[in-house]
C-alpha cells in the first residue's frame, strides 16, 4: 500500500495562509506547524470561513471528529488526515466514533472518508512505549474481532489471517508499519464488524476516565481486554478454534501476543467499572455482533481473568 | 451421585431468546413476534444466527435468519431441520 507522504504536501505552501488551517494534538503541534505554517486552531469552531482546506494531525478521537464535522457542517472543506498514531485506522476507515458525553456515537458512510490521508511517520516519535503498545493492541483487536465476527465473509478472513501473519512480525513497539496495518486492519474491519472488547471499551471508556488515575483511553481498555475477551470467545464456542485451523493462524504466536498487551494491575482496576456497567455492555452494537454470543453470566469469567 | 439436569430444547431455546434479545424471564412467551421485541432488529438477527448455532449447532442460513419473524417460526424452521421440541 503506498500512501501520499508530507513531502508530497508541499503543494499546500502555494496557497495564501487563510486557505488553510491546521488542528493538530498537543503532543506534534509544534513540529506539525514548523512543516506546515498555516494558521494553527484549537477547535474545529475556529475554522474561518475563507478557509478551504484542513489539515488535522492527531489520533483517532480527532481524525474522527473532523471527518464528521466536514460531512456535516463544511462540506466544502478539503480534509487532510496525519495520523500522529496507529492503531484506530481512522485516517483511511468510512467510520466515524465520536465521544458524545458519557456515550459513543457511531456512523458509517462514504461521505467520512478523507481527501487524502498522509504519511509521516517521523510523528510517532512523539509516541512513548506504553502507548505504543497500547496501540498495537488497538490494531490487534480490529483485526481479531473482524476476524471472528459472524458478518465477514470467509475472503474477508482470509485477507485478516495475512494481515495478522505480517502484524506478528512487528514488535509491540514504536514502529512505522504499524500505520499501514493499522489502517488495512481498519479497512477490513469496517467490512465486517467488531465484537465484545470494543462494546467494552466503548461503555468503559468514559467511567475510566473520570474515575481512575491513571491514563486511560480506548487503545489501552481494548489492548488489556483482548486476552480476557478472546479467552472468553474460545472456551465458549467452537467458531475460535475452528476459524484459526482453516485459515491456518499461528494461535500459539498470537496468544503470546495477547498476553504481552495484558496489564493485569490495570485489569483489576476496571474490573469493578466492568461489573457496573455490564448491563450496557450487553446492549452495546459492538457486543452484539461478537462472534460468539456474550450471555449475562459471562461476566463472572472476567474474573478467572484475575485469578489467572 | 451426581444428579443429572435435564434442559429440553424449549428450554434452552427461551434462556437462548433472552440472552440474544435483553428480555427479563417474563417478558417471554412462546407467542412473541419479531415486532414485539425492540431488540430484534438487525443485530438481533446477527445474535440469534451466532446463538442458533452455539445451542442447537444449527447454522442458520441467511435467508432463514432474515424471514423468521416469531419465536414459534423459528421453532419451525429448527424443526425441518430434525431439532425436536416436544415437551
Amino acid at each position: 500500500m503506498s500512501s501520499p507522504t508530507i513531502d508530497d504536501l508541499a503543494w499546500l505552501k502555494t496557497f495564501p495562509q487563510s486557505a488553510v488551517v491546521v488542528w493538530a494534538s498537543p503532543s506534534v503541534r509544534a513540529r506539525v506547524i514548523k512543516r506546515l505554517p498555516f494558521s494553527a486552531i484549537d477547535s474545529l469552531g475556529d475554522i474561518p470561513s475563507e478557509a478551504g482546506t484542513l489539515v488535522v494531525a492527531g489520533g483517532g478521537s480527532m481524525m474522527d471528529e473532523a471527518k464528521h464535522f466536514r460531512a456535516r457542517v463544511r462540506p466544502d472543506l478539503r480534509l487532510i488526515l496525519i495520523a500522529s498514531i496507529w492503531g484506530s485506522g481512522a485516517e483511511l476507515s468510512p467510520v466515524v466514533v465520536l465521544n458524545r458525553g458519557d456515550a459513543k456515537v457511531i456512523a458509517t458512510g462514504e461521505e467520512f472518508l478523507p481527501d487524502a490521508a498522509v504519511y509521516w511517520p517521523e510523528l510517532l516519535a512523539s509516541v512513548g512505549p506504553d502507548q505504543a503498545r497500547r496501540a498495537c493492541g488497538d490494531t490487534w483487536a480490529h483485526a481479531l474481532e473482524a476476524f471472528l465476527s459472524p458478518l465477514a465473509a470467509d475472503g474477508l478472513r482470509g485477507k485478516l489471517a495475512i494481515l495478522m501473519g505480517e502484524m506478528l512480525h512487528l514488535p509491540l513497539a514504536g514502529d512505522a508499519r504499524w500505520l499501514h496495518a493499522s489502517a488495512h486492519a481498519c479497512a477490513l474491519q469496517a467490512q465486517a464488524s467488531v465484537g465484545l472488547v470494543h462494546g467494552i471499551a466503548h461503555v468503559l471508556e468514559h467511567p475510566c476516565r473520570t474515575r481512575l488515575r491513571e491514563p486511560w483511553g480506548h487503545a489501552r481498555l481494548c489492548s488489556i481486554f483482548l486476552l480476557p475477551v478472546m479467552s472468553l470467545n474460545r472456551r465458549e464456542s467452537t467458531r475460535w478454534s475452528d476459524l484459526a485451523n482453516h485459515f491456518a493462524l499461528n494461535e500459539a504466536a498470537i496468544w503470546n501476543v495477547l498476553h504481552r498487551l495484558f496489564e493485569p494491575d490495570a485489569y483489576a482496576a476496571a474490573l469493578p467499572l466492568l461489573h457496573e456497567n455490564w448491563a450496557k455492555i450487553l446492549r452495546n452494537p459492538c457486543t452484539r455482533t461478537n462472534g460468539t454470543l456474550i450471555r449475562s453470566r459471562h461476566l463472572e469469567e472476567f474474573e478467572h481473568q484475575v485469578a489467572a | 451421585m451426581a444428579t443429572a439436569t435435564l434442559t429440553t430444547n424449549i428450554e434452552k431455546l427461551k434462556d437462548l431468546a433472552l440472552e440474544v434479545f435483553l428480555l427479563s424471564p417474563g417478558e417471554f412467551n412462546l407467542d412473541l413476534k419479531r415486532e414485539q421485541i425492540e431488540t430484534w432488529d438487525s443485530l438481533g438477527v446477527v445474535s440469534l444466527a451466532v446463538g442458533v448455532q452455539e445451542t442447537f449447532g444449527y447454522h442458520l442460513t441467511q435467508d432463514e435468519a432474515i424471514n423468521i419473524t416469531s419465536i414459534r417460526g423459528l421453532i419451525a424452521v429448527l424443526e425441518a431441520r430434525g431439532i425436536s421440541f416436544d415437551e
